[in-house]
């Protein structure tokens, strides 16, 4: 125990030392953890508050059209700015060169036609149940309701934004029609209990997250997919240092006293892996703290913790063993520091693409979600998922335990191999 | 009459990719207490023969045997006994002297107390305690090199290997370093060593092995060994057995 202690403080020594070391560890997840939920926290806002940024040029001589921008206001789906002093040319241009991603032009018989073609309808319906004999109006051709969209919007977005107008615009005609009705019957205006029936009696749709134990907790956002993320990633860039450091002490100098002194070596190993395996869990822990305490304070969604400690310690602890024993494994069977460093980093950043660290893997191709199963960081996710996000239980953990399980023996299993042919064991 | 402390028996050694022999069918004793010397032109198979004797490096067929404690060991089961000095430097330069020769003190099994005396001791001795705690990669060469020796000697071995433990050093290094190999000389350890400093060998060694092609050449005292081949010195020595051909 005593020469396992003496290696422990050999590799902290030696690790206080290794400034670049230390910041390529630490500093680095927390930059890229800040860039990233920054950034991607406006497209989850996008995507989950709905405020798209919208130009609306109303010129229409009827009431109608300020009916359409009250109704696209109460939404609450957009963030409305008003320039009615705009002509459809300007309006094309002006959206392009502004902040908007989307400009409406509402033309001057937007009124005027759906009435008109409202009212034709209504007569047709009256003549039809013979109440009455007058003949319908000629339908008119059916008015252009404009929209304008800047080329970087996603075609969701877009989608999202026609559906709203068309939910509103038929909204509308069926409200005039309604009226029309009541009208052509010799009413003044619709009756109040009916008319608060035909607005209020929508079926209600009610929107949950799914959730393995039934328990509605978390929602995902930028902070729950960031953070773990950026953590695993940052776990398995270590091994650019760790996998380096192996290669540098095995052709130094030391190296050679030390198989002079045996088990050195072993010892050696074994601190190296329990030290990196240390600081993999200080940086989730550094990251998570991050998270819960300083993503608030900017605006940022707070972190919210799994309910099992245990379970994310467990999940923490296979994660940093997984990335250690691949970087393990690289520092041993490459031939220089170079190799290490450069195959290290490369394959990280593959495991990376694959895994679902940029982007999730339920939005790959099918192919590539098969692939996403050989990638370590994949598992490591997952589990974080189950944890963070789905509020999962034993049986959802089991697939991540045991694959990232499987992981470290057989990386650890190579390089035993490895060193007991290089008759370093 | 001195006993042999190592004992090599038809020792060889052929690399996985080489069909020349590294090392061939060597026999050698080395007596206890004694300072012997192993010289070659470069390439001879000096490293190899010393890696087997330290049991860094194994033998394709041969042995080696310690005669230690009134026992036969094997190289593996004498290591406790052996200090090694590398050519290399051998150590942590992002450490301090101190902090190097704490590690290396605890990985020997040195106890604590012991351990703590050992490093003051060599410190003064080597003239390094007024930079105990700076880091190795300030150290001047001659600095190194004697942290580097100091750090080969902390277990009290029995048997010392140095590999050119004064090469690129300035007099005076070499004149401490040399200071406290005689000292351990003189207390009973058996020293091998290898350098290319032929002079200084001279001086040091009470007998040597000369090496080529992974065969000894020569085996005797400086005294011997001029006299049989008729030189003046153990420069001349090995020119007339080695030639003047470039090896590397």
């Amino acid at each position: 125990m005593r020469k396992l202690g003496a290696s422990i403080l050999k590799e902290l020594q030696l690790l206080i030392h290794d400034k670049v070391g230390l910041l390529l560890m630490y500093l680095m997840p927390i930059v890229l953890v800040f860039i990233i939920t920054i950034v991607q926290d406006s497209a989850f806002k996008l995507v989950n508050d709905n405020k798209l940024e919208l130009l609306v040029a109303n010129k229409d001589q009827g009431s109608l059209g300020d009916s359409l921008i009250k109704m696209l206001e109460r939404s609450g789906n957009f963030n409305l700015e008003k320039r009615s002093d705009l002509s459809e040319n300007q309006m094309q241009k002006i959206g392009l060169s502004s902040s908007k991603l989307a400009s409406i032009y509402i033309p001057e018989n937007f009124s005027s036609a759906i009435e008109n073609n409202t009212g034709t309808v209504t007569k047709l319906i009256l003549k039809e149940f013979g109440v009455s004999e007058g003949g319908a109006s000629k339908l008119i051709d059916r008015t252009n309701l404009t929209i304008y969209f800047d080329p970087i919007l996603q075609e969701n977005f877009q989608f999202t934004l026609i559906s709203s107008l068309k939910t509103i615009v038929d909204g509308l005609e069926n409200k005039v029609m309604l009226d029309q009705l009541f009208a052509e019957m010799g009413y003044d205006e619709i009756p109040e209990h009916i008319a608060s029936k035909l607005t209020g009696e929508t079926t209600p749709i009610i929107a949950k997250q799914a959730s393995l134990d039934g328990v509605q907790k978390l929602n995902p956002n930028s902070t729950q997919h960031n953070v773990p993320a950026w953590s695993i990633f940052a776990m398995f860039f270590m091994v650019v240092s760790l996998g380096g450091n192996i290669v540098k002490e095995r052709l130094s100098g030391s190296f050679i006293r030390l198989m002079t002194i045996p088990p050195s070596f072993t010892f050696t190993l074994l601190s190296k892996m329990l030290v990196y395996v240390g600081v993999a869990v200080s940086q989730l822990f550094l990251l998570f703290c991050i998270g819960y305490f300083v993503f608030p304070l900017i605006g940022l969604p707070k972190l919210q913790i799994p309910a099992s400690i245990f379970q994310l310690i467990l999940i923490s602890v296979l994660s940093g063993m997984a990335a250690v024993s691949y970087a393990v494994a690289i520092g041993t069977y490459a031939k220089s520091q170079e190799q290490a460093n450069g195959f290290g980093a490369v394959s990280i950043v593959i495991f990376a693409a694959i895994g679902g660290i940029w982007v999730p893997t339920f939005v790959m191709p099918d192919y590539m979600q098969t692939v996403a199963y050989f990638s370590p960081l994949h598992w490591c996710l997952d589990g974080y998922y189950v944890l963070f996000l789905k509020n999962g239980d034993w049986n959802a953990l089991s697939s991540s335990i045991i694959f990232l399980s499987l992981f470290i023996i057989v990386f650890q299993f190579l390089t035993f191999i490895k060193l007991k042919i290089q008759n370093y064991l | 009459m001195l006993l042999p402390i190592i004992d090599i028996q038809n020792l060889t050694k052929a690399y996985d990719k080489s069909e020349v022999l590294a090392v061939k069918s060597i026999n050698l004793s080395i007596l206890k207490g004694e300072k012997f010397g192993i010289f070659g032109p470069n390439g001879a198979g000096k490293t190899t023969f010393i890696s087997m004797m330290c049991g860094i490096l194994s033998q394709t067929s041969g042995a080696v045997n310690y005669h230690l404690n009134d026992e036969v060991l094997i190289a593996k089961a004498a290591l406790k006994y052996i200090g090694y000095v590398p050519q290399d430097f051998a150590f942590y330069p992002e450490l301090t002297a101190r902090q190097n020769l704490s590690y290396f003190g605890k990985m020997y099994g040195i106890s604590s107390q012991n351990l703590t005396k050992k490093i003051d001791y060599l410190l003064n001795k080597l003239e390094l305690a007024h930079v105990q705690d700076k880091k190795l990669a300030t150290y001047s060469g001659g600095m190194k090199r004697r942290i580097n020796l100091a750090i080969g000697i902390l277990n009290d071995p029995k048997i010392l290997f140095l590999d050119e433990p004064t090469v690129g050093v300035d007099v005076q290094s070499k004149h401490a370093i040399f200071q406290l190999l005689n000292d351990l000389s003189a207390a009973g350890t058996t020293i091998i060593y290898t350098s290319h400093h032929l002079k200084e060998a001279e001086d040091f060694c009470d007998r040597m092995a000369l090496i080529d092609k992974g065969e000894i050449i020569g085996l005797g005292t400086l005294g011997e060994l001029t006299k049989h081949h008729h030189v003046d010195d153990l420069e001349e020595l090995l020119i007339e057995l080695t030639g003047k051909s470039l090896r590397d």
